[in-house]
């Protein structure tokens, strides 16, 4: 179980994001110019607690996330790419989405190509 | 003797904007699209595509513009039966042309759905580096075809048509 109080999300204008023992929820829109420099730096520390608390899975809900730009998207691809290490701890990386938003419709396939075996999209409501 | 007939009727401009190449102005540029293609044709999947479609485009246009007063952008919409046309023209940085067209045919020699897992693949293979998706993110997510025109003075006029349903 990750612990959410030692992962203080970064403060991005325009996106909630909330940590739980099970994962992660993001809402709101991601279009920064470079969020890797706060969301991405984020996203890999709680990958860290992951691997060392020996999850067997993570979750990242992003139903709430009605739109992002293409340099969001690169972030969920890179996470998609961290899991995937062929060697070392690793734990499956789930993905909850809302189908019925165009970007996460379309997007989450194409993630989940990169890394087959240890990505998994799930469809909410 | 042959007769002159009218020339063929030209769509007016839905949309006709100019502002300053400024990231923040994306945002509020977007969500006024995104309304007013939900408002005007009644379809929220028009106004979802429409988002990518304005976001990408003009993500790349601030991003590659040079500085100076002739470096406005102008974004334009227009609509003709089922035909809706999104484009924006900047005065971009002449050492990106190149880089812009090599991508604009890498896409175009690709189906829509091929072009997206490429760039996905590209992107997951280049870690650090720009995401260079948003060209395949219009064209798939967006379903609409990209074309580049070059204007005099430098300036060039991206175009994504796409039909309104």
């Amino acid at each position: 179980m990750l612990n959410p109080a030692s992962l203080a999300p970064p403060d991005v204008t325009s996106v909630n994001i909330s940590v739980s023992a099970e994962g992660v929820t993001l809402s709101g829109s991601i279009t920064t110019k470079e969020p890797d420099r706060s969301l991405g730096r984020f996203f890999r520390t709680v990958h860290e607690a992951a691997l060392q608390n020996r999850l067997d899975e993570l979750r990242v809900d992003v139903r709430g996330l009605s739109f992002v730009n293409s340099s969001a998207i690169r972030l969920f691809i890179d996470w998609a790419i961290w899991v995937s290490q062929p060697t070392g701890p690793r734990y499956r990386l789930r993905f909850v989405r809302n189908p019925n938003v165009t970007w996460q419709r379309v997007s989450f396939p194409a993630i989940a190509q990169l890394a087959a075996a240890h990505v998994v999209i799930e469809d909410g409501a | 003797m042959t007769e002159r007939s009218d020339p063929a009727p030209v769509a007016r401009p839905l949309i006709l904007m100019r502002f300053r190449p400024v990231w923040t102005y994306i945002d509020g540029v977007r969500e006024f699209c995104r309304f007013f293609c939900d408002t005007t044709f009644k379809t929220t999947d028009l106004a979802e595509r429409a988002s990518v479609v304005i976001q990408e485009t003009l993500e790349n246009a601030v991003k590659y513009s040079t500085g100076g007063d002739e470096a406005e952008l102008e974004l334009r919409i227009q609509s003709q039966g089922e035909t809706i046309e999104f484009s924006v023209s900047s005065l971009p940085d002449p050492l990106h042309l190149p880089t812009l067209r090599a991508e604009l045919s890498s896409i175009a020699s690709q189906t829509p759905e091929e072009a997206y897992v490429a760039a996905f693949l590209r992107a997951a293979s280049e870690p650090g580096e720009a995401s260079r998706l948003g060209l395949a993110r219009i064209r798939h997510e967006g379903r609409a075809e990209l074309s580049l025109q070059e204007e005099p003075g430098g300036r060039i006029r991206i175009t994504a048509t796409g039909t309104v349903c």
